[in-house]
């Protein structure tokens, strides 16, 4: 990480209103939530067991929020590798079900130029329909990539 | 706990009915950035991360933590409740590295109404640095059980 106050803003900082471009990610296979399970260790029967699912009135078993939330941070790190996320924050809307996939985007929403360029995002993740899982919003700062970044 | 470690009775103090909020903080509590558990995090998420750092969203792992878990267990009430995301925040000062020790000092506060779980946890080095804040925020959903068949 860099010192703030020590770079300069780079010639292509994106501006105001610059899109992310859209990446797709899934579709997440009941195999692929068992696999995150693991990992993660969020295991809650919900994302695992039909009848979990069902009985907390889904159709069925919704993929793990935070897989899903997990997908920004790919997003923003192959849009712009001289970022830094020092928030990334997210409501979880809708749930994406399993066998489902997501789309995920973003948008420049504000730019400041100070001592530390830094880019306020907004970011989005749609189920099949279109429809929003999740809203979420990011405050990135300008650094300078490291020679393996 | 059954064996997933959810929706057992565990003898709760904390009944989701209870009216005033309840705030439990944990001692402080040792973790490690394994490289085998961040390759499979990385794995699984899609992650972009290179260098010797960490998935932005690999602390939600130590939440899986026994402590920690069965203060969630606890705070929701057992058997007959799920907890299901709905935010999420990240705030970092700077970057976790693999292979590094961390420190983790964890808050949870059960809300009565509505039902909710806000799990609070700070990440800091040994020295004592901050390293990162996150915020959990789980809606506690009461299931429709059926009879046993």
């Amino acid at each position: 990480m860099i010192e703030a106050g020590t770079e300069p803003m780079p010639p292509d900082w994106p501006k105001a209103g610059d899109e992310i471009r859209a990446q797709n990610f899934g579709p997440f296979t009941r195999e692929a939530l068992a696999r995150y399970a693991a990992v993660s260790g969020d295991d809650n029967p919900l994302h695992l067991e039909p009848h979990a699912a069902r009985a907390a009135g889904l159709a069925g078993m919704p993929v793990h929020g935070m897989l899903i939330f997990s997908c920004f941070e790919p997003l923003i790190m192959r849009w712009r590798r001289d970022l830094f996320i020092a928030r990334l924050s997210g409501k979880f809307l809708r749930p994406v079900l399993a066998g489902e996939g997501i789309r995920v985007s973003g948008r420049v929403m504000r730019r400041q130029d100070g001592s530390r360029p830094e880019l306020i995002l907004r970011l989005t993740a749609r189920g099949p329909k279109n429809d929003l899982a999740i809203v979420g919003e990011a405050t990135v700062l300008y650094e300078i990539p490291g020679p393996l970044g | 706990m059954n064996a997933r470690g959810h929706a057992q009775p565990v003898g709760s103090d904390f009944a989701p009915e209870s009216g005033a909020d309840t705030l439990i903080r944990l001692p402080p509590i040792r973790v490690r950035t394994g490289a085998g558990e961040v390759a499979g995090f990385l794995r699984e998420t899609g992650g972009a991360r290179t260098g010797g750092f960490v998935p932005l969203t690999f602390p939600v792992r130590w939440l899986a933590l026994p402590a920690v878990r069965g203060l969630i267990l606890q705070l929701i009430g057992g058997q007959g409740f799920l907890p299901v995301q709905e935010g999420q925040s990240f705030a970092y000062e700077h970057e976790l590295r693999i292979e590094t020790d961390y420190v983790l000092d964890i808050e949870a506060r059960r809300a009565a109404k509505p039902p909710r779980l806000i799990l609070r946890m700070a990440v800091s080095t040994g020295q004592g640095e901050i390293c990162a804040h996150l915020e959990t925020v789980l809606r506690i959903v009461p299931l429709n059980l059926e009879p046993a068949s």
